[in-house]
Order: C-alpha cells, then sequence, then structure tokens
C-alpha cells in the first residue's frame, strides 16, 4: 500500500511532551489512482509531432528583376487537368500524355514511376546536352485541377536526388487548354508555325 | 491439499518510488501538451516529405476545406481585433447590426473565421499592418479544388507575400523511392 508512515515524535525545546501519534497511515491510493488515470490520458493525448510544411517562392509581381531568361530547350512543361491526366513537352514541342498516379481509386495515390522517370530522363539529357543542371519546370494546373495534385508533384521534386530547385507555378491559359485539346484530337505533331495543319 | 502455503501475513510494498515516477511522468506531460484548436471544418492534408516544422507563433493560416469554403486564422488577438475593426466593423454597420461590440469579442476569441474571397485581400493587409512578421500558411484539403488555391496564392502574390508554406501530413510508409 501506498501509505506515509508518522514521522518520528519530537520533543519542543521546553521539553514538553508531544503527544505520540501511533500508527498514523495515510492512504494514499485514492490520489494515485487518480495521479495515474490522469497521465494515461496526457500520455495517449499527446502529439509530438508538428505539422510539416514545405515552402513555395512565388516570383513577386511587376518585378523585372526577378526575370530570367530560359533556352526554351530547358523547360519542360508539365500541365494537368481535371481528372489527374497530366501532359508534358520540352519548350514548344507538343505534348504527351503521362500517368501521374500509379493507383486508380482514392485511396493511396502514390506518384506514378512512369512521371519520376520522366523527370529523371529528361533532367539527365538536359544535363547532358549544355554540361549543367538547367532544367527548368513550369507547372501549369487546370483550374479544375486538385490541390494534391501541386502537392504531390512539388513533393516530388523535393524528394528527386538532387532536389529540383528550379520549378515555378503558372497560370493555366486557354492556349493550354486548345494545345492539348489538339493533341488529343490529331495527335499530329503541332509545331509553333501554324502551316503544319494537313496531318 | 500436500503443500501448505505459508501466509504472507502484513507483506507490505514501498510503492513511494514508483509514485514518484508517476507524477513526475504526470507533470511532464501536463505542461507539454498543447490541446488541439477547434477546427472551423475537417481538413485531410495532403501527405509529402516535407520536413519543415510549422512555426507556433506568427501565423496567418488560410484554411480550405473540401468543398472549397475559406478560412482565415491568426493567432494573435490584437491582429484578430485590426482585421474585425478594417472590415467586418464597417458592414456591420452598413447592415445596421445591433451588438457590434459583441461580435468583437466573439470574433476576437475564435481562432479561424470564415471569410469570402472579397474580404480576403483587405483582411490579410490589416493583418499585416498589425504583425508585420505574419508568416502566410496554407491550409487545404487534398480534395479543394485549385482553382481556389491558386486564387488564395494569388492574393498572397499580391498582398506581397510571395513566400508562404504549404502544410502537409507526413507520408505514411513510403520512402524515398527515386533511383
Amino acid at each position: 500500500m501506498a501509505a506515509v508512515g508518522a514521522p518520528e515524535p519530537k520533543k519542543s525545546k521546553k521539553g514538553k511532551k508531544v503527544r505520540k501519534r501511533l500508527g498514523f497511515r495515510l492512504d494514499m491510493t485514492p490520489m494515485v489512482d487518480v495521479a495515474f488515470l490522469l497521465l494515461t490520458f496526457f500520455m495517449l493525448t499527446t502529439t509530438f509531432s508538428k505539422p510539416k510544411t514545405m515552402e513555395i517562392n512565388l516570383p513577386a509581381e511587376k518585378n523585372d528583376q526577378t526575370q530570367v531568361e530560359v533556352a526554351e530547350s530547358n523547360v519542360l512543361t508539365v500541365r494537368i487537368m481535371e481528372g489527374d491526366k497530366a501532359y508534358w513537352n520540352i519548350g514548344f514541342k507538343p505534348p504527351e500524355a503521362i500517368k501521374l498516379y500509379d493507383t486508380d481509386g482514392d485511396a493511396k495515390l502514390a506518384v506514378s514511376d512512369e512521371f519520376r522517370r520522366m523527370l529523371r530522363e529528361n533532367r539527365e539529357r538536359i544535363r547532358q546536352e549544355v554540361g549543367e543542371d538547367v532544367m527548368v519546370l513550369v507547372l501549369k494546373l487546370d483550374k479544375k485541377a486538385r490541390y494534391r495534385n501541386l502537392v504531390d508533384i512539388i513533393d516530388e521534386l523535393n524528394i528527386s536526388n538532387p532536389p529540383i530547385k528550379r520549378f515555378s507555378i503558372a497560370d493555366f491559359t486557354e492556349a493550354d487548354g486548345e494545345e492539348i485539346a489538339q493533341m488529343l484530337a490529331g495527335g499530329a505533331p503541332t509545331e509553333p508555325q501554324p502551316k503544319e495543319k494537313k496531318k | 491439499m500436500p503443500k501448505i502455503k505459508t501466509k504472507r501475513v502484513g507483506y507490505n510494498l514501498d510503492m513511494t518510488p514508483m509514485v514518484d515516477v508517476a507524477f513526475l511522468l504526470l507533470t511532464f506531460f501536463m505542461l507539454t501538451t498543447q490541446f488541439r484548436p477547434p477546427e472551423p471544418t475537417p481538413i485531410d492534408m495532403p501527405s509529402s516529405n516535407a520536413t519543415v516544422p510549422l512555426p507556433d507563433t506568427d501565423i496567418l493560416m488560410v484554411q480550405i476545406g473540401k468543398n472549397d469554403e475559406l478560412f482565415l486564422g491568426v493567432d494573435a488577438q490584437p491582429t484578430r481585433e485590426r482585421i474585425f475593426e478594417s472590415t467586418i466593423r464597417k458592414q456591420l454597420q452598413e447592415a445596421n447590426f445591433p451588438a457590434i461590440e459583441d461580435s468583437l469579442r466573439k470574433f476576437k476569441l475564435s481562432d479561424a473565421f470564415a471569410v469570402n474571397r472579397d474580404n480576403l485581400e483587405k483582411m490579410i493587409i490589416a493583418a499585416r499592418f498589425a504583425n508585420p512578421k505574419l508568416r502566410p500558411v496554407i491550409k487545404a484539403d487534398v480534395n479543394s479544388s485549385y482553382e481556389v488555391v491558386d486564387f488564395v496564392m494569388k492574393t498572397f502574390k499580391k498582398t506581397n507575400m510571395p513566400t508562404f508554406n504549404l502544410i502537409t501530413g507526413l507520408e505514411g510508409g513510403m520512402g524515398n523511392s527515386n533511383n
């Protein structure tokens, strides 16, 4: 039993006898019970993990100093449309469809190996052509895309080895939609020049 | 019974050390626990491999629910008051709302409040006036549409806060699978 015994009887200075409290015992069981109850509660409710964050840097608006010119052959554009559909292209080349997620359904979605390979191969190719790791990724998400797509792709860039730091988020314009619609309709290579209409 | 059991008469175990440790742990957990503030809407955060922890103070959090609702939250009461004075008071006065002071008092205690898109920019500017150190943060549901997130990001950009953080959960059991 958790209990406190009686303290040793003390004699006062004047020699007066203090009455001895023989066999004084205080039952501490209820207090200990409550203490353990609280301990269990706090142990189970405490979460040591803080929410994690990823940082995004957008270029400030109307600031011409932040504009950087990049050769078009180094720009990888990734467009995401409604329903997790992804399309990629280098420079002004026609877009190609790519699977963004491996599994369908809403369970555990993971960025597909195909997408990872596409990133790695383009990066490697540009590095060999230029001699430097200069690939720039432009991410364009359609209004109907999901927020998850953005986070998943940025996460993918962050965990690639070494992390791809040079990426930007741009608006999905109507021209982008048309380009993809054209690709879906004909599948013919569409160069920026309009003369290539013969299919 | 063949064997005679010896009775243990007056068996005493000193539990004091155990109780000491229990109280020590109890104190530790009581002091370190932070209760999660009530959420205006349940948000299922996307998971990522990001490791930067969210700072405790000076946060301006825009929450986006799964049906694209917007909530704004700041952690200091003076900042909240500033937001109230800048936008809500005027609107209440225009609508002839009687209990403005009451709603201010209630507003100061709310961790996050629903905002509509027209007010968001004004409120963010007011909050930044009250506390220039505020760090913008977006906490959005996985299934919220990119359009709202884009709107919030553009607002951050417009209010001269091009650097912000996205809150994500931890990636569960998925390793770093590149190469």
